[in-house]
């Protein structure tokens, strides 16, 4: 009788659960969204009865952004939101929607849509066809697809920056992710003149593809689990082969690879997870540890708004960006109460889900325009999109914030980089 | 990373211990593995409620007479009225005004419409100088149509029972219709969010005052002021009769949001809090913690000159029971807890439930003990401390508070 | 209600399955019956076992005729009481500390009293029960089931009340009415009011299970039975689908039984003095004994939230030239005590088992109608409980709302009437469970419904894991508001946590500890529900 009752094991502990009550607290749905039973209901009650007769399975499940936050108020460590995860892809029935396939495909429908960038955002922002999207598609009209860039980050580095790589003391490998790719390369050239400057070559995976938090979102699991093993293959080569850390610019990225991998795919990340970082927390921890020294501009000023994304809350790193920020001399920060802004991925992009996700984002929105900053920043992307389209303020990855704010040149002379 | 030091937990004792090192420049940071007990917030502070099962009137006496293991006999009954001064500004500075003093208890109204001795009460809840009057002969308790966390016929019950006439309306609110819709996520938390919205507030008092008539005070459940009393107030100022709230089953308004505030303040005055994350190892070496790991931050350690414990009771998961034994999860310290599982509680629910009491053991500073001896770094604050029974004492709020205070005032000097 | 002038064929002393099970069969042959219990329907044994529907299996191998009984009764419950069955079928397993040779003589055994034994190969049993012991080295899968107590001895009284007869509970007999050496009638009290009434039959039927022995002797008579207490553990959730068993001799604590969202590990059995048959504590050493042999069934049993312990009293009975009670049967025992004793108008039924309630109550009522010239035929085999007139519905739950189809599996098709047409009635009071204001008004409306205790059986009304944190307040402010009687309903808050208490103290560690302290921090800390209790009312 050496373990009994010593320690309590369930799926997700969910039998923890003390029925406080505080995830409906901080679940931002249940608030605005009556079908929704909330995480309590929805993840360890449910649960229960799900365990007698799968019949208890509720499809307002679906309704859940997986954000996470009712995970991080438990006081129990009860992982809520990957019970409800869980329950989905162990019971959903339905086969995904054109459109949902189309907005989880963000990799596929990403390169065609760079190699006709000019046309796609052209046609993209025109009345008529955002008409057709919203009838046709279901995505509503209010939003603004996020532009797609006519030269994919990859095409960039290969002719800009690859070479030169080599030539440097230490290395990284860098996941990117589809919105860096596609949509906004000029985050990936941030990052590369930043580690550059530290004196750390940057890299490209073998093979990278889209870590799949839109696939899992959408239902579509094998696909997600197919392109996550792929990841795990070429960051075990790039860190066991090739000695070369992975790190992202991505909080949500980061967090589907080292944690919604193991606990929801079942894809296997050993070796790979304690190896993968927010390119903020490797840098910071260079810092802390005096293997890199910084040195920023005279004449940087800027005041900025940190939003901690749902996935950064999670992981509980917001403080690396954080602490990165506040080293920046020129550099005010006020950071936002924790709040969802609601998009989560590609939820907010529903026409059924327009109203919910606006109305969830609310109080971080009216937070912005109180807190009049230049910038807001977030490590989140699709954070990026939803900010920037219901406030108007333009947001800011810390890695960009940081690049603008360093004296490269000083910078450099400090890591010894020539 | 380096701190001045660290708190464990993030609650009540550990967000005031933050406040008070923060105010005078130090860096603090406090580790917070998610939320904390104050959700389930009566709206009172309560520094002595109870003693032998006699309601406390002058809290301040009364625990000069408190044996020596009682945190309060630690700090000193002398330096009680300072530090509960401390306490009440404290709450003040970080937005959260309340009336009481330490000196003689008032009575706070509960859901089960009996009064219960309190020190400081939230502003614009119920209460009464005395235990067994109101001061209303005519009140208008007014429910929100489909809210059950709050038994209405209780309260109304409790007050009749106190001399007062009252009338029990419901008012219906289309804005809550989404709300009355959801089978179970009609809770005062949810309702309150619906009345960040001004035009909502306003919608509520036209209906309470289309309600109530010809009353001396309107009380309703605690379902306002979800981010700050903006809402509150709006009320009150729309509503004609005086207004009061009354505290509602869990989740409670009035403690997400002192919470809240308080947290807000603690990172205004520079605290880093790091939530949802959990202190996983701490580092000891003799008599000193060196660092400690989160499960968050993992490698990278956390290191300062003091670390603070302030991690609650059981259910905080600042102790943990297993079949074999109580314990202290985090550095194993010595506890006062009874070695044989069958006297840990006892029959009869509402009586002196042993392992109420139960908790780490400190020398009169409010170092632990560890093996014996203190651990010199090292202090131990609020709910994880032993020597007292919130439930039976009513002074789970004041040690919390009071604790933290005391040890932030010695780190401080 | 006063009954006093109404002369009734029969009354029915006891509310447990028998007696449920006995008015119905009186009712069904067109006696006229009051059923009387002194406190709670199913306040006895029979709201204190595994909520298992044997096979049979476990006496095949000792007792043929039970096991027997078993199988016969089993394959009609499954037809008569379907909303109160869940057909999961059980496992005997042979661990390798076992001896498999008796896998064979179970099976022999089996086979003879006409219970289905299939031996699987062990692999197989770990592929249809996840939950079993991994080390096991046989295993065989019988028909075995899991069944409401509660709901099913409901189902009875509605069905006896629907063929006219008169169900009281909370009355208990406090004497009989003799005249003559006939059994007259009996007196009873009122629980709540105190009053004294008196009741009066032709025929009194005594089906109080252990407690039939106290009856007896209120009519001078003396029958020799042997309390014997069996307790149990309940856990969180289901760690099993299927009814596990220990394929050996029966013992300890080698059943474990999945019930609705729980599972419970049973039982002990000691002698217990019949003064303590009212209060049964489980003791630390039964609680550690029902834990290691549980962890041979199902390792995960080791690391599951135990949610609280529980005990019940079997009523055995002793053959009357047997007074030292070591010859005890488990078989049934019908006295007629005119015969045995010379007291005309006056039935005992008692041993058995749950399982056999139906043939008990047959026996029983054969007797009476026998004594009343009443030739009617028993028909309670064939003719379904209220709830389970039909098949089991479509599995469309999916469309429907989380409480409906939580009532459903209490209420079978009685469920229809359950009014959930507003956004009131759906709100959930029992989030753990899932019942909502609707059922709560359809169980005071219909199912004698009288306190929170009870209103638990009909409904499971804070039976989840957090025991009534917040369920428990707002179904005691429901029964307040429709008894109009606030006190009351705030004593039986108090009674109720503290029944709840009762049961999570021998287990109070972990989660469990942690969740008695938020309770306690909710009711005593935040609404102060020990000084409401303690006020002096009507003081202004």
């Amino acid at each position: 009788m050496t373990k009994t009752q010593l320690a309590s094991i369930s799926d997700h502990n969910f039998e923890q659960c003390l029925k406080c009550s505080i995830c409906t607290v901080y679940c931002p749905v249940a608030a605005v969204n009556p079908a929704y039973p909330g995480p309590k209901q929805a993840g360890p009650d449910g649960e229960r009865y799900r365990l007698k007769d799968p019949k208890f399975y509720d499809e307002a499940l679906k309704m859940c952004l997986n954000c996470k936050r009712c995970e991080v108020a438990c006081p129990s460590d009860v992982r809520i939101a990957d019970l409800i995860q869980q329950a989905r892809m162990k019971h959903h029935s339905h086969r995904p929607k054109l459109r949902d396939m189309m907005l989880a495909s963000t990799d596929l429908v990403g390169s065609l849509a760079t190699v006709v960038a000019p046309v796609t955002n052209f046609s993209l922002g025109l009345k008529p066809v955002k008409a057709v999207m919203d009838t046709v598609m279901a995505i509503d009209k209010h939003r603004t697809f996020p532009a797609y860039a006519s030269q994919k980050f990859e095409t960039w580095f290969r002719k800009n920056a690859e070479k030169r790589q080599n030539e440097f003391a230490h290395h990284v490998s860098y996941f990117h992710g589809c919105y860096v790719n596609y949509n906004f390369p000029q985050l990936g050239q941030d990052l590369v003149t930043v580690m550059n400057a530290l004196g750390y070559g940057v890299h490209l995976l073998e093979k990278e593809k889209c870590c799949g938090v839109a696939l899992i979102a959408n239902g579509m699991y094998n696909q997600a689990r197919k392109q996550g093993e792929t990841n795990m293959a070429s960051m075990r080569k790039s860190i066991n082969q090739q000695s070369r850390p992975v790190i992202t610019t991505s909080s949500t990225c980061t967090f589907t690879m080292r944690d919604e991998y193991p606990e929801l795919l079942g894809v296997n990340n050993d070796g790979v997870r304690n190896h993968l970082s927010l390119a903020t927390r490797f840098i910071f921890n260079l810092v802390d540890e005096g293997k890199v020294k910084l040195a920023f501009r005279h004449d940087f000023k800027m005041r900025v708004a940190y939003h901690t994304a749902c996935h950064m809350q999670r992981m509980g790193w917001a403080i690396f960006s954080t602490e990165l920020l506040r080293m920046i001399p020129g550099l005010e920060l006020i950071e936002l109460d924790q709040n969802c802004c609601g998009i989560s991925g590609t939820y907010g992009f529903k026409k059924e889900n327009y109203e919910t996700s606006q109305a969830i984002g609310a109080k971080l929105f009216s937070d912005i325009d109180a807190a009049k900053p230049d910038f807001v920043s977030t490590d989140c992307e699709t954070c990026k999109w939803q900010i920037e389209m219901s406030t108007g303020v333009k947001v800011l990855n810390p890695i960009s914030i940081l690049a603008q704010a360093l004296d490269i040149e000083k910078t450099r002379q400090l890591n010894g980089v020539n | 990373m380096k701190f001045d030091t660290i708190i464990m937990g993030g609650g009540l004792s550990g967000l005031t211990c933050g406040i008070a090192l923060a105010k005078k420049g130090r860096r603090v940071a406090i580790v917070a593995g998610g939320q904390n007990t104050l959700h389930f917030y009566s709206g009172s502070m309560e520094l002595l409620g109870s003693v032998d099962d006699q309601d406390v009137t002058h809290p301040i006496e009364a625990i000069a007479a408190l044996n020596e293991n009682h945190p309060y006999s630690k700090i000193g009954a002398q330096h009680i009225a300072s530090l509960a001064q401390q306490a009440q500004a404290l709450l003040a500075d970080a937005g959260i005004k309340t009336t009481g003093d330490a000196s003689c208890n008032h009575y706070r109204i509960t859901p089960m419409g009996v009064t219960k001795p309190a020190w400081l009460t939230l502003d614009g809840l119920a209460t009464t100088s005395h235990p067994d009057a109101l001061p209303w002969k005519k009140v208008c308790l007014v429910n929100l149509e489909g809210f059950i966390d709050y038994p209405i016929d209780f309260v109304a019950h409790g007050l009749r029972n106190l001399g007062a006439q009252v009338e029990t309306p419901t008012v219906s609110l289309e804005c809550l219709k989404q709300a009355r819709r959801s089978a179970t996520e009609m809770r005062a938390t949810n309702l309150a969010k619906v009345f960040t919205n001004t035009s909502n507030v306003a919608r509520l008092a036209d209906a309470i005052n289309t309600a109530c008539n010809d009353t001396e005070a309107v009380l309703i459940p605690a379902v306002l002021g979800y981010d700050n009393d903006d809402a509150c107030n709006l009320l009150k100022a729309q509503v004609k009769a005086p207004l009061y709230f009354l505290a509602t089953l869990p989740p409670a308004v009035t403690g997400v949001r002192i919470n809240a505030a308080l947290k807000h303040y603690f990172q205004m005055l520079g605290g880093r809090f790091l939530m949802g994350d959990s202190v996983e190892n701490v580092v000891i070496d003799g008599d000193k913690v060196t660092h400690i790991n989160t499960t968050k931050l993992q490698a990278m350690s956390l290191q300062a000159e003091q670390y603070v414990l302030a991690t609650g009771s059981f259910m905080s998961r600042g102790l943990v029971a297993d079949f074999e034994r109580i314990y202290e999860p985090l550095m194993n310290l010595d506890t006062d807890a009874p070695q044989d599982r069958e006297q840990w509680s006892k029959y009869g629910m509402m009586g002196d439930q042993p392992y109420m009491s139960c908790g780490v053991v400190t020398d009169k500073d409010f170092h632990p003990l560890k093996d014996g001896s203190p651990l010199a770094n090292v202090y131990a604050i609020g709910q994880v401390l032993g020597g007292h029974n919130p439930i039976t004492m009513g002074d789970g709020t004041g040690v919390s508070m009071l604790t933290a205070l005391a040890v932030a005032n010695a780190i401080n000097s | 209600m006063n009954n006093n002038n109404k002369h009734y064929d029969v009354i029915v002393i006891g509310g447990g399955i028998t007696g449920a099970g006995v008015a119905r069969d009186c009712a069904m042959r067109g006696l006229s019956v009051l059923l009387l219990e002194r406190f709670d329907f199913t306040n006895g044994a029979t709201g204190r076992n595994h909520g298992l529907m044997h096979s049979g299996a476990r006496y095949a191998v000792t007792d043929k005729e039970s096991a027997t009984e078993c199988i016969k009764e089993n394959m009609i419950l499954r037809k008569i009481a379907r909303h109160c069955v869940e057909e999961t079928d059980g496992l005997f397993i042979t661990l390798p500390e076992d001896d498999l040779a008796y896998q064979r003589t179970f099976v022999d055994a089996c086979l003879a009293a006409g219970i289905r034994a299939d031996i699987i190969d062990p692999a197989e049993a770990l592929a249809i029960e996840p939950a079993v012991n991994p080390d096991l080295i046989g295993a065989v899968r019988i028909p075995d089931a899991s069944i409401d107590p509660f709901r099913l001895t409901v189902a009875n009284v509605i069905d006896a009340r629907l063929h006219g007869a008169d169900a009281l509970n909370y009355h208990e007999v406090t004497e009989f009415i003799i005249n003559q050496n006939r059994v007259k009638g009996v007196k009873a009290r009122d629980q709540h009011t105190g009053q004294i009434k008196e009741f009066r039959a032709s025929v009194t039927i005594n089906a109080a299970g252990i407690w039939g022995m106290l009856i007896a002797q209120k009519a001078g008579i003396t029958i020799n039975m042997f309390p014997a207490k069996g307790a149990l553990l309940i856990f969180g959730h289901r760690v099993n689908k299927m009814v596990i068993n220990r394929c050996r001799k029966p013992a300890n604590a080698d059943i474990l039984v999945p019930d609705d969202t729980v599972c419970v590990i049973g039982t002990t059995s000691d002698r217990v003095p019949i003064e303590t048959v009212d209060d049964m504590r489980v003791t630390d050493q039964e609680v550690q004994l029902l834990l290691s042999e549980g962890e041979k069934l199902a390792p995960s049993l080791a690391t599951t939230r135990i949610l609280r312990a529980y005990a019940g009293v079997r009523p055995l009975v002793a053959a009357d030239n047997d007074p030292s009670g070591r010859n005890i049967s488990r078989g049934i025992v019908c006295l007629d005590h005119e015969e045995r004793d010379g007291m005309a108008g006056f039935i005992t039924i008692t041993g058995g088992k749950m399982m056999t309630y139906r043939l008990m109550a047959q026996i029983a009522t054969n007797l009476a109608c026998k004594k009343l010239g009443n030739n009617a035929t028993c028909d309670t085999d064939t003719t379904p409980l209220p709830g389970s007139e039909q098949i089991a519905t479509q599995r469309d739950g999916a469309k429907r709302s989380f409480a409906f189809n939580a009532a459903e599996g209490r209420h079978g098709t009685y469920t229809s009437k359950i009014k959930l047409d507003t956004d009131a009635d759906r709100a959930l009071v029992c989030e753990c469970e899932g019942v909502s204001v609707g059922e709560i008004k359809y169980a005071v409306e219909n199912q004698h419904v009288h306190n929170l205790l009870s209103l638990r059986r009909r409904t499971r009304v804070g039976m989840g894991t957090c025991q009534g944190k917040l369920c428990a307040c707002r179904a005691a402010a429901l029964l307040g508001r429709f008894d109009n009687n606030i006190p009351k309903a705030q004593a039986d808050l108090a009674q109720f946590l503290d029944e709840r208490w009762k049961g999570i103290k021998p287990v109070a560690w972990g989660s469990t500890l942690r969740e008695a302290q938020l309770t306690a921090t909710i009711y005593q800390g935040l609404c102060g529900l020990d000084k409401a209790i303690e006020r002096k009312e009507g003081s202004k």
